[in-house]
């Protein structure tokens, strides 16, 4: 089963066995927007748990209302998490968001898709 | 100019020089390049935000001798905007004279979408006698920084007739006295405590209780052992346990635990269809009741009402 779902910070692909995320670019990505994120993926995935593949290569800035909001309201229903980033920006983004905030999941961040999938199959599987 | 490397350079030294004065409140404006310049901007940004947070959260739970320092930002204008009066405090935060302020628009402080939002929002509130509202805005000091803020904005009758004014007010939070005005007699306090427990912590023993912290975090469905237990098993004693973690987190571990517990309880009511008494038990707590109680004390509304 597939699907697929839009609004105005991501792009959602959901598959059985995965959960991909493209956020949009140019975007601040503040509490509100941070919400409506997670709010859409918990409405695709309905309670069922998965892994997810977040594609934040265009994303410039996450503020710290969103990122305590994504770290604990906004990770559950997640087995293990991937960060696509595109150095240096994301990277710095995806460094800061790993080294303050404490993980509940598998959570890592990798410039290749191939690598992330590779790391949520090994580490998110149910 | 703007976007020549030694400009952006410049921009940066700026902002350091204001974390290094205790100013957490200042953010530079973010770019939608992709160098290193533009890492380093986004990576300060971020830094900034967690030292603030750090800072202002210490400050209430270790301020018992420390005078916290408040700036405030306030405006005077008339109807359509223009600026009739500063305060002190916003010329400094603006790092501006009250001459190059006053007789101003104040769009012509805000970046482009503050500008929008300004506008946009006023004309509601300009229609009527009185009325007040939350913006959040973002002001563009003199030097280039961004001072990004919830402001609180009220539109009034001046007496004399002479029509309709605003009032635009923001609090900063600043270590130290910068501007040395404003400092508050009163010591800003979490709670009223009775007695003030004062424990001297190590660097070891601050990492400890960090430990403490994230295994909670990471283990909100279960059961925390007893306060001695957990002492016991991070090789300190309940004393430093209880009372350290108070003074480093603001809150007892008891009460931690249960906040964050209705964080995640509050997303699920809201985008799960799971039952109340699932949500409950998922999230560690003893029974629904109990989960319903400790919600309404924390949101002021049952989970049956958030549900609707």
């Amino acid at each position: 089963m597939r699907r697929s779902h839009e609004n105005k910070y991501a792009v959602y692909l959901m598959t059985e066995a995965l959960m991909h995320i493209i956020y949009k670019k140019d975007l601040c990505i503040d509490l509100r927007a941070a919400q409506l994120i997670v709010q859409d993926r918990m409405m695709l995935q309905n309670a069922r748990e998965m892994p997810v593949l977040c594609d934040i290569r265009e994303v410039r800035r996450v503020n710290k209302p969103a990122r305590d909001y994504l770290a604990l309201e906004g990770s559950q229903w997640i087995t293990a998490l991937a960060f696509l980033i595109d150095p240096p920006v994301t990277d710095v983004i995806s460094s800061i968001y790993l080294g303050t905030h404490a993980q509940t999941i598998p959570t890592r961040s990798f410039t290749k898709k191939s690598e992330a999938l590779a790391f949520l199959k090994k580490h998110g599987q149910l | 100019m703007p976007n020549t490397d030694d400009f952006r350079v410049k921009r940066i030294q700026k902002m350091l020089l204001e974390m290094a004065k205790g100013n957490f409140f200042y953010s530079l404006e973010p770019s939608d390049k992709n160098d290193n310049i533009a890492s380093l901007v986004v990576m300060l940004n971020m830094v900034n935000e967690e030292i603030a947070a750090a800072f202002i959260h210490q400050g209430f739970a270790n301020a018992h001798n420390t005078p916290q320092c408040i700036i405030q930002l306030s405006l005077i204008l008339d109807a359509k905007g223009q600026i009739e009066l500063v305060t002190n405090g916003t010329c400094s935060l603006l790092s501006c004279m009250p001459k190059d302020l006053i007789g101003k628009h104040i769009t012509e402080l805000l970046t482009e979408n503050s500008q929008r939002t300004w506008s946009k929002k006023m004309v509601k509130h300009l229609k009527r006698d009185r009325s007040e509202t939350v913006l959040f805005l973002e002001f563009i000091t003199n030097d280039g920084l961004f001072l990004a803020k919830d402001c609180q904005i009220s539109v009034y009758q001046a007496l004399d007739g002479s029509g309709q004014k605003i009032v635009l007010n923001s609090v900063f939070f600043s270590k130290g006295e910068p501007f040395e005005t404003g400092l508050p007699k009163n010591k800003l306090k979490v709670t009223k405590g009775i007695k003030e427990h004062k424990v001297t912590l190590t660097p070891e023993d601050i990492q400890m209780i960090r430990e403490v912290h994230d295994t909670i975090l990471n283990n909100l469905d279960k059961d925390l052992p007893s306060l001695k237990d957990l002492a016991l098993q991070m090789g300190t004693n309940e004393y430093k346990l209880k009372y350290g973690f108070k003074q480093i987190y603001g809150t007892t571990i008891f009460r931690f635990l249960t906040e964050e517990r209705l964080r995640k309880s509050k997303t699920l009511i809201q985008h799960s269809n799971l039952s109340l008494k699932e949500i409950a038990h998922m999230n560690g707590f003893k029974s629904a009741a109990h989960f319903s109680r400790a919600f309404r004390d924390k949101y002021g509304k049952t989970p049956t009402d958030l549900r609707g």
